[in-house]
């Protein structure tokens, strides 16, 4: 705990820092300072998760009347050590990237208070405790998000939708929280000692409150909408923490209080959550690849991957519900294994997308293409992201989703109906989406790194500051270590979901390099499969170099015409033109055809433009229209305020008058 | 007749009946439509076979018999004869979109296997487990009739509906009693009668099949 | 200790057998269903081993690679075929006991064959051509509606064997005869199917003879490759065939596949497999002779039925068991 306190006592001295030291060195000392924190809460979460013990923290200085309450146990502290290695990784990309608004004083201390309200969220063991900082998270990531207000103008809009919803969210989780503690104590603790008494219907309420919350802040559809507008508008280093650590607190938060304080619940919560992650995992999905501008795509594609994490966790709920311990765990830790290999190499193609637009000043993929010659570095470092997302075996992605599929297939033992339906629906979302991810990120690398550059910008890009490649080269280990070696986090994860289930743990997987079932019939060994990989490419390369100059470069084959320009190239549009047309009952698009026809004959187009937006159907469909009546109804009630001195005063004086006549 | 055979051949036929109402909501030739709807009949004819067979039931075999004659030889036989007139009739624009109905389609079998799941937990024997798919058949079928155009695909629709109920009767009481099977297959047979005359009639006189269009009839 | 080492030499041999068998076969099954078409059609087509003289012949010639291409286009072939040689190797094509069996995963299979898939898709990206992009685009929106029919498919079969561990499903199918004729098992038979055929490009979804512009997938894609890496794309091709159509064999007539650790047996199940897949190849090319190519837009149509029948493949599972 020391150590933990030290890591966050560093964070505060890099926000004093930011704010004293001159612009010259600010960067490099406030990323400094802040690195070593999470550097020190990274080893201490670390001794929790091998040791296994929890250890707790208790001051009534810092906070006012309730005081603060930190226990660090292996389920927060394998937030908290995911939280520190992203933070890592994220400063130190900053010493590159950070220029402009990003150096100054104000952004870099909120960026530092961020990371540290992100650290203390999964350690935090008292409501008040938990809201604070919950509350601090989410106004200076709101803030971070309008760091470049100046410019762009879109950020206040992004701002604006992000500030509403992630009160509201707020709002739903206190008042939950609240509920739980009406028996006694704010704390954790005393909480789980104090919930048998609740009855049902007000455990439920509570959880479906907190549930509200903590779905809205993973990103979850229906509340989902700040999202696509948030992410893309933050700094790169604010989008990574911001989507791969915040996005995870809502993860945390649903487990915490679902698995741990309510001590795992009846079915039907369950069934909501698997509902959300359904439909979250669709809805991304299938956004992710029809998006052009590449942040907004990874935020879409964000929402993907909560909502199979959603799945993973409702189904890991609804199986211990129905009496199936054993591969509820295993489902679990899929779920959270993917929660942290998605940190990772969702972190790692946000920082890449800050690199392309760095390079390039662009972020639209219909601009880009060809950087792979221009930055090879950066590039590969993206691709072992994208590899990752897509589940490639032998990247993490595909390990975490192998044994998330692996919990939900044998969990189809049982004969309780409403369990199988769930797995059913689970199963066949995470069969979805699987091609669908793919086509999103073949077409991120293929039309942005691959073919001819389509602007002068791509034509011209430069390489990157060495400190953003090693930023996104630190997230890119563990895309491939939890990838070959999966199973040396497994003793880890099994601690962590201890937390919940207190009595009579199994362990469903084995301890080893790989990943092997207990007592189920299921095994892969990722490192042999790539060493098998490597020894068959090299016999193939081999045995095709022999006695064989290297292959001839010449023009591409043009088919009779003239040589190819980098406008014939398939864009990003149209690369998902087929799929947006299999799919337009749901998307929606809107498109518009302008044909200019020549003066001569109508037959002959001298032009021809065609642009097609997809659109956010739930936004239309369901928040424009509340916006709308809140806006009624707000102008409603200016009738009121008529700017009259005398009647506002009136307004006061009737009400003292109304409290007294109630208070009598 | 083995306990396993018996289950296995009863899986299979009830598997078929449903298969085919699913290739009635994929594929869009009308013809094919038919021979779908005659393959179900036969499908449903072999599920009342093996469970007379099984429960050495002379009356379901005879209702089997008829199962056979009515729904896998003369219904298809009549549809036969209103397509004569336009034999590569084709189910161009359903109301959904052929990959949209097939995945409703899996989600009204996701449906019928909830809503069973309850009734058959009362009474679990190798028949009765299998009601869901005789009420995925039947829902198929009123998917068939909501969304699809053509007047025959329409009829078809009915048939499958009427199809899916006799295979939950069949599956939960083994067959009612024959005159109540008999009165409602020769109801069938009525039914399909008069649309075929309605539609070869409205047919002739308008040129077209397609029910949309029907509604101008209306003024 | 003798032990181990003895099983690791079997499935080294069994797991070169399979790569060898597979390596030829595949081709050879290419040539077989061209010659039944051409038969069925009434000409005499090339003779059945001619796609291995089109191999050897491209093997020999000179390597060219367009200007724009980057390193991807120069890997792409070693990675789609060394992917697809790794998911022959690991199958159990001949015997249950190949190497890495425990890896052998449904979920590692189909993953290397999305892995060589998308390769292709990236490589065609890559010289920057409007051919390239096209094939590029087709094949990866095709692959994307294929892959959930595939994995409902697997999902099926792993629920019914309670296990996605290949080896041990195909071992299991052998002991328990009855689960071949289980609904279960036909109707994931005919989903996997249609996807088989989508996933290996043939008729009515890809025409692996055209190269009509309007009508090119895969071939689209292979235009930007020549000599040797023509032949290696095409020998990975080949293979992917190969393997897709003993997999499914394999899955639904398991019989023959050696479950011991015998040389003989290994022989005796090489011939089986040869027989198996020969008739497989046989039925699919009538299939295609009688069948049109699709337009591009009503491929969905199809896949999606695939995925319906894998979707009640699940259920009926789910109620009948």
């Amino acid at each position: 705990m020391v150590l933990f306190m030290a890591g966050l006592g560093c964070c505060v001295l890099g926000v004093v820092a930011a704010t004293v030291i001159s612009l010259e060195r600010r960067v490099i000392v406030v990323t400094l300072v802040g690195s070593v924190g999470c550097l020190l809460t990274f080893t201490a979460a670390s001794q929790v998760l091998v040791s296994g013990r929890a250890e707790s923290f208790h001051s009534s200085l810092v906070l006012p009347l309730a005081g603060i309450n930190l226990t660090l146990d292996p389920l927060g502290a394998l937030f908290v050590a995911m939280t520190s290695f992203v933070g890592v990784a994220t400063l130190v990309y900053c010493v590159g990237y950070a220029r402009g608004e990003l150096r100054s004083r104000s952004a870099l201390s909120l960026l530092l208070v961020f990371l540290m309200s992100l650290l203390v969220v999964p350690a935090a063991s008292s409501v008040v405790t938990l809201m604070f900082f919950w509350e601090l998270m989410a106004l200076s990531s709101m803030l971070l998000i309008m760091v470049e207000q100046r410019r762009r103008v879109e950020t206040r809009v992004a701002a604006q939708w992000y500030g509403a919803m992630t009160q509201l969210g707020a709002a739903s989780i206190l008042l939950g929280l609240l509920l739980l503690s009406t028996k006694g104590g704010q704390t954790f603790g005393d909480i789980r000692s104090h919930v048998a008494a609740l009855s049902p219907t007000l455990r439920s309420f509570a959880f479906v409150l907190t549930l509200i919350g903590f779905a809205s802040k993973a990103g979850a559809v229906p509340f989902h909408v700040w999202l696509p507008k948030a992410h893309p508008e933050a700094p790169s280093p604010v989008s990574a923490l911001m989507s791969s650590a915040m996005v995870a607190m809502g993860v945390y938060g649903i487990v915490r209080v679902g698995n741990d304080l309510l001590g795992g619940g009846t079915l039907w919560w369950w069934i909501i959550v698997v509902a959300l992650g359904v439909v979250s995992a669709l809805f991304g999905a299938l956004h992710a690849v029809t998006s052009v501008d590449l942040k907004r795509l990874l935020a879409y594609s964000t929402i993907d991957i909560l909502g199979l994490v959603l799945i993973g966790v409702g189904c890991s709920g609804a199986l211990a519900a129905s009496g199936h311990p054993r591969t509820a765990h295993l489902a679990l830790i899929g779920a959270l294994l993917l929660v942290v290999s998605h940190a990772a190499f969702k972190g790692c193609l946000f920082l890449g997308v800050g690199a392309i637009e760095r390079a390039t000043g662009s972020r639209s993929l219909d601009h880009l293409g060809g950087l792979i010659r221009r930055i090879p570095i950066s590039t590969a470092l993206f691709v072992v992201g994208a590899l990752s997302i897509v589940a490639v075996p032998a990247f993490s992605g595909f390990t975490s989703e192998w044994l998330l599929l692996q919990g939900l297939l044998h969990g189809f033992v049982g004969k309780s109906s409403p369990t199988l339906i769930m797995l059913l629906v689970g199963v066949v979302a995470l069969a979805l989406t699987g091609g669908l991810t793919a086509v999103a990120f073949v077409k991120v690398i293929g039309i942005g790194f691959l073919g001819q550059a389509r602007s002068t910008a791509a034509a011209s890009a430069h390489e990157v500051p060495r400190t953003m490649q090693i930023g996104m080269g630190i997230l890119c280990i563990p895309c491939v270590v939890l990838g070959v070696a999966p199973g040396i986090v497994i003793p880890l994860l099994n601690r962590a979901i201890q937390t919940g289930h207190s009595s009579s743990v199994s362990r469903p997987v084995e301890t080893g390099i790989g990943l092997s079932l207990v007592h189920l019939r299921g095994a892969i060994e990722p490192m042999l499969l790539l060493a098998g990989f490597v020894v068959i490419v090299a016999v193939i390369a081999g045995a095709n170099s022999i006695r064989r100059r290297p292959a001839r470069k010449v023009e591409a084959w043009r088919g009779g015409g003239d040589r190819p320009t980098a406008r014939m190239q398939y864009t990003a549009t149209s690369y998902a033109e087929p799929l947006q047309r299999v799919f337009a009952d749901v998307l929606r698009p809107e498109i518009d055809v302008e044909v200019t026809h020549a003066v001569e004959s109508h037959y002959y187009e001298q032009s021809l433009s065609y642009e097609s937006r997809v659109g956010d159907a739930i936004e239309r469909l369901a928040y424009q229209p509340a916006i709308r009546a809140v806006t009624r109804v707000g102008l409603a009630a200016r009738r009121i305020q008529n700017g009259s001195v005398h009647r506002y005063l009136a307004f006061g004086f009737i009400a003292l008058l109304i409290i007294l006549v109630v208070l009598a | 007749m083995s306990t396993s055979f018996y289950i296995g051949a009863l899986e299979l036929a009830t598997g078929a009946v449903l298969v085919c109402a699913v290739m009635t909501l994929w594929r869009r030739q009308v013809r094919t439509i038919v021979t779908m709807l005659r393959l179900q009949g036969v499908a449903l004819a072999c599920v009342a076979g093996v469970l007379a067979w099984h429960e050495h039931d002379l009356g379901l075999a005879i209702t089997a018999l008829l199962v056979l004659a009515v729904k896998g030889v003369l219904v298809p036989w009549l549809l036969r004869r209103v397509i004569r007139r336009d034999p590569r009739s084709r189910e161009t624009a359903p109301l959904i979109n052929v990959p949209a109905s097939l995945v409703s389609a899996a989600f009204l079998i996701v449906v019928s296997y909830v809503v069973t799941s309850k009734l058959t937990a009362l009474a679990p024997s190798a028949a009765t487990r299998l009601v869901p798919i005789g009420v995925a058949t039947v829902l198929v079928g009123y998917f068939m009739l909501v969304t699809r155009r053509r007047a025959v695909s329409q009829i078809v629709g009915l048939l499958l509906v009427d199809n899916g109920i006799a295979l939950v009767t069949f599956l939960l009481t083994a067959g009612v009693p024959l005159i109540v099977e008999l009165g409602s297959t020769l109801d069938v047979l009525l039914v399909v009668v008069v649309l075929q005359v309605l539609v070869v009639n409205t047919g002739a006189r308008h040129g077209s099949f397609d029910l949309d269009e029907m509604r101008e009839l209306h003024d | 200790m003798t032990d181990i080492g003895s099983s690791l030499g079997y499935g080294f041999i069994a797991s070169l057998m399979q790569v060898v068998l597979v390596a030829i076969g595949g081709p050879l099954l290419m040539g077989l269903m061209a010659k039944v078409r051409a038969r069925a059609e009434g000409r005499v087509g090339a003779p059945i081993y001619q796609p291995l003289r089109d191999l050897r012949k491209l093997m020999a010639k000179e390597g060219l690679r367009a200007r724009y291409s980057s390193v991807v286009l120069a890997a792409a072939p070693l990675v789609v075929l060394g992917s697809t040689t790794l998911a022959v190797a690991i199958s159990p094509l001949v015997t249950t006991h190949p190497l890495l069996s425990a890896s052998s995963d449904l979920f590692v299979i189909v993953y290397l064959l999305l892995t060589g898939s998308i390769t292709m898709a990236l490589a065609g990206l890559d010289t920057g051509t409007a051919f390239g992009g096209m094939g590029s685009s087709r094949a990866i929106t095709i692959g994307a509606l294929a892959e959930p029919a595939l994995l409902v498919a697997v999902i099926a079969l792993s629920i019914q064997a309670r296990t996605s561990n290949l080896p041990t499903i195909v071992a299991d199918t052998i002991t328990h005869p009855v689960w071949t004729s289980t609904p279960t098992r036909l109707l994931a038979l005919v989903a996997l199917v249609i996807v088989v055929i989508a996933e290996t490009g043939r008729l009515p979804v890809d025409n692996p003879n055209t190269h009509l512009e309007l009508t090119m997938i895969h071939e689209a894609m292979t235009l930007e490759y020549a000599g040797s890496d023509l032949g290696l794309i095409t020998l990975g091709a080949a293979m992917r065939l190969g393997l897709l159509f003993t997999l499914l064999v394999n899955l639904f007539v398991p019989w023959g596949v050696a479950t011991g650790s015998s040389v003989l047996g290994l022989l005796a199940a090489v011939v089986f497999l040869v027989l198996k897949t020969s008739l497989l190849a046989v039925v699919v090319s009538l299939i295609e002779v009688h069948s049109a190519k699709l337009r591009l837009f009503r491929v969905p149509e199809l896949l999606a039925g695939g995925f319906v029948l894998a979707v009640l493949a699940v259920i009926t599972e789910l109620v009948t068991r």
